[in-house]
């Protein structure tokens, strides 16, 4: 590779910028027909293409891609750190949906005249500008109007729901080391979880941090005092017991409200985490987990 | 200011009784004052009248839990450490006969970080007593790091000869460290994100528990090392040298490695591999009060706590609520004190 | 009186050469027997390899032989704790190099460490003891230098005051002239002389230099490839016949009137071979 990766290189840096710039557009647009060979990259996309209905033109999907569980018979094609581009490119893909920071396979697939979407992060409207523009770029918009129509509906039934309660301040931890409190991370004021859990009618304790993810240590953590602390673990990592004992964990800080008051909330599902189509499903569970209601 | 000068303050003509009593009395309060002060200043204002009253339930009172839990483990930990790992590098110094070294050159905590990546991957949850998974897994993986370098450096059935011993630490080094990558390589992102944080060093232990754990295992350390100095004096001017002075020199080499790696394997195991203490610590240390190791070792453990508790210090309050990493601070201070050693010599 | 005896040694033999070697160290004896009296100033000479500091190392207690056995009073080494031996037998080795900046005071009061408690520090008796061996290696105005500053010759002489602090009945020297310059040289020949007169120190030289035996030693010992060629009087033992055979040089061994000691002056090569590793004899 050599001297020429160096040149393709800083050609791919300049397509990142104008990507950054514009994320989300597509490179190299091609004229009519739909993409029918789709490689997916992003496990939050892959959902939604299936969502949209561009399921049947999935070919290939990520190394973590667990939902729908048609994706459980696709060929794994690696994941943001190791994606294996020979692999992508001996299945004549028509579209690849890529990570922005995949700099170096986007100028391949370029290359190669195959077009690519880069997936952009970002809160609860960036999740739902995807969905459109996936719905563009696979000739269903349809589908994805209506997709994007359910979320938004179910989503203001949570907001109808809590309206009026008391928004009580919440933890929501996404991550920490098992049996511990060591190595935290919870949402700061940025990102989808913490609009997930602002609809879902809680006050995000750590709304003052312009982050989408926090360490807090433990006096943080005792000077911010949360009424309610909601820990999330995708599913399949606790049982009954298991669950037990991590609340437990909490009790050594016992003047935190939520401790004292037994508003540990573990939940354990695969979706709530993936800024995708199910991101609804999720804020319900939010709503479920602080205020114990079940939208209609 | 020149090297023979600084010397010249503390040497003069007083005898070493005095010199060690002195030393210990200004580094011991040092330590003190350090320990005493850092859990009274924190990222959040508490009130130490509130903290102290005991007609408030403790499970109510956030000034006591917040002194109690969260600041006082912590500067616990921070000094236990800290002294740990600067006592380990003057051992390892000593032994090795090289200013350079560190408690980690010889692949102790490469094996702790290895075994704590592992577990952090496998979702490992066993906890006994007060002993988590990590902390576990990463002591076990010191040890054995710890028994290969050993078996490594003695398998020709001689004497430990230390330049082998060097030779062996430094390619278990480079081996795990190629583990651990691959191991990164294989994880998922999150764990890959965990273990990194796990390397640059975290003293917010949470409790007392942890420090409870690995209290035993200091103070054995400890213990070990107090036989030590007389004997690191005349091992690093030469160990056929040493021999002739009535030292036991393959004990008190064994003695040197074990106490030492031990040492390191608890610090690790508690709190990370927070480096540069124990390089840092020793060398200040030997700028202050001379070489002589009956002086430097217990000093330096000393001044290693109060270090760390300082820099702990630093590291959570200075653009609090975000935290700093502890390893950071230390990188942050040591790398431009190295700098200085470096033009000073030169 | 024997202070030191070595009976029929054998060493390294058995080795592959597994040790680390230093500059000049040698390997092997067989059949090496020394005997050293009370008092007397006795010379290891040979070439390099000929197994003079394997000697001196055994002499010492650092290495145990594989076969036969070294006393000290009549008391085998084996069977002394090291400590013991160390209050009574120093080592001055070739080279010294701490790994830190000791000072030369505390240099020479590691020198007491024999004479020391497991927790004992050094008290004022042994910074007389220091300061006293300080002063007869004409090294007192060095105290408070960091060792490392010093010049060749002011080095040896500290490193001989930290073997004196030890108070030795036997002082043990490997190549201590090798590393110097002539003025040195002489110096440290003159108080090796000096101490072995004045304070009865039995020393043990191990030595190249042919001049330095002849000029200090009044017995030597002659070892050529781990063996002993030859052992007694200097003025018996130097000979042209004897660095002839040692050597392989072709050399005047005369007693110089001046200098009023034997003396070496190397002629010529005499043969074709030379070197340690010669074809036997």
């Amino acid at each position: 590779m050599a001297t020429r990766a160096k040149g393709l290189i800083a050609l791919a840096a300049l397509l990142v910028v104008g990507a950054a710039g514009q994320a989300g557009q597509t490179t190299q647009p091609r004229a009519a027909a739909p993409p029918r060979r789709i490689v997916s990259l992003v496990p939050a996309l892959t959902e939604m293409l299936f969502a949209i209905g561009a399921g049947p033109q999935v070919v290939a999907v990520s190394s973590y891609d667990e939902f729908p569980p048609e994706v459980k018979k696709l060929p794994r094609v690696g994941a943001l750190l190791d994606p294996d581009s020979e692999r992508i490119l001996a299945l004549r893909p028509d579209l690849v949906i890529l990570y922005g920071s995949q700099s170096e396979v986007q100028t391949q697939f370029a290359r190669a005249g195959i077009q690519a979407y880069v997936y952009r992060h970002g809160g609860i409207t960036t999740v739902l500008d995807t969905i459109r523009e996936l719905g563009a770029a696979t000739a269903h918009p349809t589908e994805a109007a209506r997709v994007i129509r359910d979320i938004q509906t179910r989503l203001d039934a949570v907001r109808a729901a809590v309206k009026g309660r008391a928004r009580p301040r919440v933890l929501l931890v996404f991550e920490r080391q098992p049996r511990t409190l060591r190595d935290l991370y919870v949402s700061g004021g940025e990102g989808f979880l913490h609009e997930m859990l602002e609809i879902a009618g809680g006050q995000n304790v750590f709304a003052d941090v312009a982050r989408e993810s926090v360490q807090p240590s433990t006096e943080t953590l005792l000077a911010r005092a949360p009424e309610v602390i909601v820990e999330v673990h995708t599913s399949g990592m606790l049982e009954a017991r298991e669950v037990a004992d991590e609340q437990n964990v909490w009790s050594a800080l016992s003047s935190i409200p939520a401790v004292r008051n037994k508003r540990v909330r573990i939940l354990t599902a695969d979706y709530l985490v993936v800024p995708g189509p199910r991101l609804a499903q999720a804020t319900e569970a939010f709503a479920q987990a602080i205020h114990g209601v079940r939208p209609q | 200011m020149n090297h023979a000068v600084l010397l010249d303050r503390t040497h003069a003509t007083r005898p070493i009784r005095t010199r060690l009593t002195m030393t210990l009395a200004v580094f011991g309060s040092l330590a003190v004052v350090t320990c005493l002060l850092a859990p009274l200043v924190g990222s959040t204002h508490i009130s130490l009248a509130r903290a102290f009253d005991r007609s408030i339930p403790f499970s109510e009172n956030v000034d006591a839990q917040i002194f109690f839990v969260a600041r006082l483990p912590r500067v616990m930990a921070g000094a236990l450490v800290g002294a740990t790992l600067a006592a380990a590098g003057v051992v390892f110094q000593a032994m090795l006969r090289n200013p350079l070294a560190t408690p980690f050159t010889l692949g102790v905590s490469a094996g702790a970080s290895l075994a704590a990546m592992l577990a952090i991957i496998f979702g490992a949850t066993l906890t006994i007593g007060p002993f988590s998974a990590v902390p576990m897994a990463s002591f076990a993986g010191a040890t054995m790091a710890t028994g290969i370098v050993y078996w490594l450096a003695t398998a020709s059935g001689r004497a430990m000869s230390t330049s082998v011993l060097l030779l062996a630490g430094v390619t278990l080094n480079s081996f795990f460290s190629a583990l651990i990558m691959f191991a990164q390589y294989l994880a998922d992102f999150a764990q890959v994100y965990r273990a990194a944080r796990w390397l640059m060093g975290d003293l917010d232990v949470g409790g007392f528990d942890p420090i409870v754990g690995a209290v035993p295992f200091v103070v054995a350390a400890f213990a070990l090392f107090a036989l030590l100095p007389s004997s690191l004096n005349l091992l690093s001017v030469g160990a056929d040298a040493a021999a002739a002075r009535g030292v036991d020199v393959a004990r008190a080499q064994r003695l040197a490695f074990f106490s030492a790696s031990l040492a390191t394997s608890a610090a690790v195991s508690l709190a990370g591999p927070i480096g540069f203490i124990g390089i840092v610590v020793p060398h200040l240390v030997r700028l202050l009060v001379g070489v002589d190791h009956r002086i430097v070792l217990p000093a330096s453990a000393l001044f290693g706590a109060a270090f760390l508790v300082a820099c702990d210090l630093v590291a959570r309050t200075v653009i609090a609520p975000v935290e700093i990493p502890v390893g950071v601070v230390t990188a942050l201070i040591g790398g431009p004190f190295f700098l200085w050693l470096l033009v000073r010599k030169g | 009186m024997l202070t030191l005896n070595a009976q029929d040694i054998t060493y390294g033999y058995r080795r592959h050469g597994s040790r680390d070697a230093g500059a000049g160290e040698d390997f092997a004896l067989r059949g090496v027997s020394a005997a050293i009296p009370r008092g007397s100033l006795t010379g290891l000479l040979g070439p390099n390899g000929c197994g003079k500091t394997t000697l001196l190392k055994l002499l010492s207690g650092v290495l145990q032989p594989e076969q036969g056995t070294v006393t000290l009073d009549g008391q085998p080494l084996s069977g002394l704790p090291r400590r013991a031996i160390a209050r009574r037998l120093a080592v001055v080795p070739q080279e010294t190099h701490p790994a830190f900046d000791y000072t030369v005071m505390e240099m020479v009061l590691m020198g007491r460490h024999p004479h020391l408690g497991p927790f004992q520090l050094e008290g004022p008796a042994d910074l007389a003891i220091a300061r006293e061996a300080l002063a007869s290696t004409g090294t007192a105005h060095l105290a408070e230098r960091p060792y490392m500053t010093l010049s060749g010759g002011e080095k040896q002489r500290v490193v001989i005051a930290g073997a004196l602090a030890q108070a030795p009945d036997v002082l043990l020297l490997d190549e201590p002239t090798a590393s110097l310059d002539l003025g040195y040289q002489l110096e440290v020949a003159s108080l090796l002389s000096h101490l072995n007169r004045e304070r009865s120190v039995t020393m043990v030289l191990a030595t190249h230099d042919l001049n330095l035996a002849a000029s200090l030693c009044d017995s030597l010992v002659l070892l050529r490839q781990g063996r002993v060629l030859a052992h007694g009087p200097t003025t018996e033992v130097l000979t042209a016949a004897m660095v002839q055979q040692l050597y392989g040089v072709d050399a005047e061994v005369s007693f110089h009137e001046r200098a009023g000691h034997v003396t070496v002056v190397p002629l010529s090569t005499g043969t074709p071979e030379r070197g340690s590793l010669r074809a036997r004899r």
